[in-house]
């Protein structure tokens, strides 16, 4: 179960996560995306009610923060202890911008 | 559905069948409602016509019989009183001619002698003859006058002779003598067997005649001799102006009376009026027309019968037409003719009833045809309706048959259609159009729908069969791939056995048939040992693929005696350089000197290993992380070292094992995994997976693996260990 909210300011995109980011969900944040990063140059990514990241949805963040290395920033804010654990686990918080 | 005789109780066919029964109740009950009502109409009529067609007849008849009645009538009564008054009239040309002949004797006196005359006698009763009477006191033989007159006995006698109607003729002188011509000489003489004396001059036709000074007719009286009723027509004779003689013929009405007798039929008589107004003849014996012969006798021109009294004048005047009047309280029809000789009249009546006799019969012969025509009419009625019902019967009947026909023919196909249905088995038969289904309504349309259908679900399940047998061959190939995959990673237990030194144990339980997932070592030289754990992001053949990449690099690049980080810096920037796909792989690396148990590792995104110091607790060692391998080109990666002391042991793992999730949706977790190795520290390798595994399982359940389990544990049991 995973809830997506969009909020687009200029070239500021805020995707809100809710839920879980698994195997399952990751395809749907995925497909949002693809659709809306298009002349986004500050994508920030809020995990406030994320429970849960798999390796599907680190894939996710991981093309994300490569086409935004390319045209803009990406943060990921509102990181909680398990996903966070995760991140460092996995090292993805080497590369990701984590507020 | 029950079903007798071979109709299914409340099936299409009974259905039908009660339409048509409906159907046909209710055209029955049309037809009889009108069949009653124009029965009743008809019988309305013909008694209608009946009705009309009596009145008509009636009308009809009774004008026709009034104008029959009126012309026979007329004529008949006209004829009558001619023929009548021919009786008057013969006697009265007799009477003129005794009257001419006594004149001329009477004018030629001188010129003529005497003739004899003789009294009556008896023996000449019966027998034509001449003889005289006188008045009394009057000597006969002293007459000039009848010697004279009796030159007329032999002319009388022949004249009384040649008439049947006269009962006698004669000739009375002035001196009071007659001669009289007849048959009843007898007649004449008295008990004593004297003659009668004869009143000659005071009879009333002598006096009449006189006094009218030309013949007359006296009115009807009864014989001075006879009683038989009659009358007299009697002429005065002249010479020179004087009375000479009177001349005269009796006649009885015997004839008239007899005739008018005669009349008195049933509901019809003919009777005789006088100038008076007096009946004279009638076959009547009482009412108004009865016949009074006295001179009193009522005037029927003054009765109070004023329709009658009218009638009896025209009469008497001349011929009446027919007329219907009441006389007595029965009406009657009238004709009047008169008797000009006499100045009578005759009056012939009809009673209307009996004119009506034959109206009647008619009538009742046509009530009699009619009635014979109505028992007829209701007999063929009667006969028309068992008719009627025997073809209604009949026609239900047929009807009721032709239901079950059709409904036959319509449920015949549909019960042949369920039988092939009901046959249809495997998926080798299908249903076909069958000539029975050929009946060009819906039958046909939901043979040929079947049909279609059934020839859709022979090719849908010639498809499904496919995609089947294609699915069991991908099947096939996956098991075969998990296969390959298993054989991939080493897996024959003990894997070193000669090398007492260490003890390794790793499984793999793949989530789908292939999975991520994977463990491997290998020894890199006599004295070191490569150990891998990785986790590939993604699952089943990508994963797979991905995996096989992995670990080939992964051991390659080890054995060519780099650095665990320097391994996985150049895998790593290997799988970078062509990797469209963004996988990516977690991967711990680690090599162990197996003389001194120390372990040089590095960690790509894994997750952290447990390490058991002889005697102690597994507890998780916090490494230092790498990115995952694919994640970026040109990453770096720490090493480390870990010393194990001999009795140690390494357990590594990947993310399935402490995100393991129960039905309640919690995972599994370190804590658990790590009081799970820690429920018997000292097990074997293989001994703790097992423990770990069981944990897992107690805690799933029933929940579906969701990811790849995959563990191994290296104990180190030291070089002394490898000595011994």
């Amino acid at each position: 179960m995973l809830n997506i909210a969009k909020k687009v300011n200029k070239a500021e995109l805020t995707v809100t996560l809710g839920g879980r980011l698994d195997t399952t969900t990751s395809p749907e944040l995925e497909k949002v995306l693809k659709e809306s990063l298009d002349g986004v140059t500050a994508l920030v990514i809020d995990m406030t009610a994320l429970e849960y990241i798999s390796s599907a949805g680190l894939r996710v963040l991981l093309s994300a923060q490569k086409i935004m290395n390319k045209q803009g920033e990406m943060k990921v804010s509102h990181v909680n202890e398990t996903v966070m654990e995760i991140f460092e686990v996995t090292g993805f918080s080497d590369i990701l911008t984590i507020e | 559905m029950k079903t007798i005789r071979g109709i299914k109780l409340g099936g299409l066919q009974q259905k039908i069948f009660n339409l048509m029964l409906i159907f046909i109740v209710a055209l029955v009950g049309v037809f009889v409602a009108v069949s009653i009502y124009q029965q009743n109409n008809l019988t309305a009529i013909v008694e209608e016509a009946d009705a009309e067609q009596q009145k008509a007849i009636t009308e009809v008849s009774e004008e026709t019989m009034e104008a029959v009645l009126e012309a026979a009538m007329t004529r008949s009564t006209a004829f009558q009183a001619y023929i009548a008054d021919d009786l008057f009239g013969d006697v009265r040309s007799d009477v003129l001619t005794l009257q001419t002949f006594a004149a001329e004797l009477f004018e030629h006196a001188d010129s003529v002698s005497p003739h004899p005359f003789y009294p009556p006698d008896k023996a000449n009763d019966g027998i034509p003859s001449a003889q005289v009477q006188h008045e009394t006191g009057v000597d006969p033989n002293r007459s000039e006058a009848l010697a004279l007159i009796a030159n007329m006995s032999e002319i009388m006698v022949s004249m009384f002779k040649n008439s049947d109607k006269l009962s006698s003729c004669f000739v009375a002188t002035t001196d009071g003598n007659i001669l009289f011509a007849d048959d009843r000489a007898g007649a004449y003489f008295d008990e004593n067997g004297e003659v009668y004396d004869f009143n000659v001059r005071s009879r009333p036709w002598y006096k009449q005649a006189v006094e009218a000074g030309e013949l007359i007719f006296t009115g009807v009286e009864l014989d001075s001799f006879t009683d038989i009723p009659g009358l007299v027509c009697a002429a005065p004779v002249y010479r020179d102006g004087e009375l000479v003689a009177v001349v005269g013929a009796d006649i009885f009405l015997t004839s008239i009376d007899d005739y008018v007798a005669r009349t008195a039929t049933e509901g019809g008589f003919i009777c005789v009026v006088s100038e008076k107004g007096q009946v004279l003849f009638s076959p009547n014996a009482d009412g108004l027309l009865r016949a009074g012969l006295s001179a009193d006798a009522p005037d029927i021109r003054q009765s109070e019968n004023a329709e009658l009294a009218r009638f009896v004048s025209e009469a008497l005047r001349g011929s009446t037409g027919l007329e219907a009047i009441v006389v007595d309280g029965k009406e009657y029809y009238l004709t009047g003719a008169p008797l000009e000789t006499v100045g009578w009249a005759v009056i012939s009546a009809v009673d209307k009833e009996t004119t009506h006799r034959p109206t009647a019969a008619m009538l009742e012969n046509y009530d009699d045809i009619n009635a014979a025509s109505a028992r007829s009419y209701q007999e063929g009625a009667k006969h028309s309706m068992q008719t009627f019902i025997v073809m209604t019967v009949l026609l239900i009947l047929l009807a009721l048959l032709g239901a079950l026909f059709v409904a036959q023919r319509i449920v015949k196909p549909i019960e042949h259609m369920t039988r092939r249905i009901n046959a249809l088995g495997g998926s080798d038969s299908v249903f076909e159009m069958e000539k029975i289904y050929r009946t060009d309504d819906e039958i046909e349309i939901l043979a040929e729908s079947f049909a279609s259908l059934s020839q859709k679900t022979q090719d849908y399940i010639k498809e499904i069969t496919e995609i089947t047998a294609e699915k069991e061959r991908i099947g096939t190939e996956l098991a075969l791939a998990t296969r390959i995959q298993a054989d991939m990673l080493p897996n024959i237990f003990p894997a070193f056995p000669e090398r007492p030194e260490f003890d390794i144990y790793a499984s793999m339980d793949p989530a789908k048939e292939v999975g991520g997932d994977f463990y491997d070592f290998f020894l890199l030289d006599e004295t070191h040992l490569g150990i891998v754990i990785a986790d590939v992001s993604g699952k089943g053949i990508p994963a797979a693929l991905f995996m096989m990449i992995s670990k080939i690099l992964v051991q390659n690049y080890a054995m060519t005696g780099r650095s665990p980080a320097e391994v996985l810096r150049a895998v790593n920037n290997q799988i970078c350089s062509n990797n469209r796909e963004e996988m990516f792989v977690t991967v711990w690396l680690g090599i162990l000197d197996t003389v001194t148990g120390k372990i040089t590792a590095a960690n790509a995104g894994h997750e952290y290993p447990a390490v058991m110091q002889n005697g102690g607790r597994f507890e998780l060692v916090k490494d230092k992380h790498g990115l995952v391998i694919g994640g970026m080109e040109g990453m770096s990666y720490k090493e480390y070292e870990l010393t194990l002391t001999p009795g140690s042991k390494l357990f590594i793992y990947t993310d399935g094992v402490p995100e393991a999730v129960n039905a309640a949706n919690e995972m599994f977790g370190k804590e658990r995994m790590l009081a799970a190795l820690n429920s018997e520290p000292q097990a074997a390798p293989e001994e703790v997976l097992r423990r770990v595994r069981e944990a897992v399982d107690a805690f799933v359940k029933d929940a579906e693996q969701f990811d790849d389990l995959t563990m191994l544990c290296l104990e180190f049991k030291g070089g002394d260990a490898g000595e011994k």
